[in-house]
């Protein structure tokens, strides 16, 4: 922020502001804030199909949610899914950005290009990688038959499915994540580069001692907002395998879609999306408490 | 490093990623216009031979893809609008007029989008049954809106902060109200951004599948995540036809993106360093 000398601002523009966000605040407050709260009364009901009247029975689906092995066995499927996305879109969208900064005048046409698979629409990104994998006919199977990885069927199998849907969800982020790190290492002034060079660092201590610390902050809000939009991702998911097969692939937000639409039990549903909530705002906290950087 | 040789790992490289991310968008695209045997065939072809545009008659006379099609269109083009205008009105008073508690509104605009959706569908759903409008494209489209919205407010800030504030006091001095500096000296500098949001939401309300799965039962109005995904179901074996539906469902999230990509992609990283 510039330290320059504010005009005083009119009362006139106090009441144009507020006028102007009001629009946002409210769509907020009725769309996400209500919502959010009517979760934890719905969560202390017996709401069966969503939307039907119901009682207040206290802590009942909280005890029977819990007291279930199937959350558990979703939020460790939850585990799975986000640190494997986590390691691969980190180790691409890493090294797709440092390849970025060394191709010169080609990354402008290459930033855009590297983009689509995060624009096309998941629905899409299911589909085509449903046709890659195809048994009889897809040509990655193809390829990975050369390879010795015959017939496997990656979304039919159950120890498959989970590997298989992590590379394609991959596929379909790790570009944004590419993007916005090739931004960031923009900001780095090559003088840093050259002195260290100078003193004789070499190309892998100039990225573990220049690189990543002064990217840390950016590396930090990344890591935050992917967490919590990975943890909540149903569509690539349910688009290829609905969670199965044999409930492989029923991640925590699965498992809520489908208690809520598909076995009726809506305040069930709640109660494990406070659950949930609880838990992702606790690993928030941890994460911001022991992860942020020092300088911010 | 600036010799020939040196140089070799990187393009290899580059065509690696290359491969990465083109090749499946380019064989998609290459399969649709295979006939029903070549695209069967043992050895693939990796130009179509037989170039044909049967996937997508069929496509457009036998299955409901037309409409589904207009339905994304007509959800993505008002989500975009509302959210352009819901976007560009509250960055504006945030990010540059003064309103009282803008700091932690603006902190709640970045918290929003943080927010898991999904965890928010069951009470959401029941809102929108008390409210009467559960199947209803409007329904979707206040969704898409308030889930788009925070982020592009964000968004927008980076482009708020590169037009100096001198020039809204130029506006003042010359006589022009504050309503009147917003719409006729600083929209227009803001073309780009609003270009970009748009974009963006665009795209959010065509990708959308969890909210649209649930609040859209009837047919006609599903939009086309929901009914790509049930030609799917049904045509399992028809390869030829869910190339061309996946084919029609990319473009139109690639094209408007071509356009505003550099832009959206300054915005981004401008955001992300700050």
């Amino acid at each position: 922020m510039a330290r320059r000398p504010r005009r005083r601002q009119g009362r006139g523009e106090t009441a144009l502001g507020i006028t102007l966000v009001a629009p946002l605040v409210l769509l907020m407050l009725v769309v996400i804030g209500f919502p959010l709260l009517n979760t934890v009364a719905l969560s202390l009901q017996n709401q069966q199909v969503v939307g039907t009247a119901s009682s207040f029975v206290g802590l009942d689906s909280y005890r029977a949610v819990l007291g279930d092995s199937a959350l558990w066995e979703a939020l460790r499927r939850s585990g799975v899914w986000l640190v494997g996305n986590l390691v691969v879109q980190t180790v691409l969208a890493f090294s797709t950005a440092l390849l970025l900064t060394r191709i010169g005048r080609w990354s402008r046409a290459a930033r855009t290009w590297i983009l689509l698979p995060w624009v096309i629409p998941t629905v899409a990104v299911a589909v085509i990688w449903q046709w890659l994998t195809n048994s009889n006919y897809g040509i990655l199977t193809k390829v990975l038959g050369w390879i010795g990885l015959d017939n496997v069927q990656f979304f039919a199998d159950p120890t498959w499915a989970m590997p298989a849907l992590i590379v394609m969800n991959s596929w379909h982020w790790f570009p944004l994540g590419a993007v916005i790190i090739y931004g960031a290492l923009q900001t780095v002034p090559e003088e840093v580069y050259e002195a260290a060079k100078v003193d004789g660092a070499n190309v892998w201590h100039r990225f573990w001692y220049i690189t990543l610390p002064l990217l840390q902050p950016v590396l930090f809000a990344l890591g935050l907002v992917g967490t919590l939009w990975s943890f909540n991702i149903v569509d690539s998911i349910y688009l290829v395998t609905r969670g199965g097969p044999a409930g492989s692939t029923t991640t925590a937000p699965v498992l809520i879609y489908d208690t809520a639409f598909k076995a009726f039990r809506a305040s069930e549903a709640a109660a494990m999306s406070v659950s949930a909530i609880v838990l992702l705002a606790i690993l928030a906290w941890l994460y911001i408490r022991f992860a942020k950087p020092e300088e911010v | 490093m600036t010799s020939v040789l040196a140089r070799v790992p990187r393009w290899a490289a580059m065509a690696v990623l290359m491969v990465l991310v083109l090749g499946p968008l380019y064989w998609v695209t290459a399969s649709s216009f295979k006939d029903r045997e070549e695209i069967l065939r043992r050895t693939p072809t990796l130009v179509p031979e037989s170039l044909t545009f049967d996937s997508f008659r069929q496509l457009f006379t036998a299955t409901d893809y037309g409409t589904y099609l207009t339905n994304s269109f007509v959800v993505a083009l008002l989500t975009a609008v509302f959210t352009v205008l819901v976007a560009f009105l509250g960055a504006y008073g945030l990010y540059r007029l003064r309103v009282p508690g803008g700091d932690k509104i603006a902190g709640l605009v970045l918290l929003a989008y943080m927010i898991p959706g999904t965890l928010l569908l069951v009470p959401l759903y029941q809102v929108f049954a008390q409210l009467r409008i559960v199947n209803t494209h409007l329904a979707l489209i206040l969704v898409n809106v308030a889930f788009a919205a925070p982020f592009c407010t964000w968004l927008l800030r980076g482009f708020f902060q590169a037009i100096p504030k001198e020039i809204d006091e130029a506006a003042a001095v010359d006589g022009a109200g504050p309503v009147r500096t917003m719409l006729s000296v600083v929209l227009p500098l803001m073309t780009p951004g609003l270009a970009t949001i748009a974009v963006y939401a665009f795209v959010y309300s065509w990708t959308e599948f969890v909210f649209a799965s649930q609040l859209l039962i009837s047919d006609d109005l599903k939009t086309l995540p929901i009914g790509l995904s049930a030609i799917m179901g049904q045509y399992t074996v028809n390869w030829g036809l869910l190339m061309a539906g996946t084919f029609c469902t990319m473009v139109p999230a690639i094209m408007p993106f071509l356009f505003v990509g550099r832009y959206f992609i300054g915005g981004l990283t401008a955001g992300a360093v700050k």
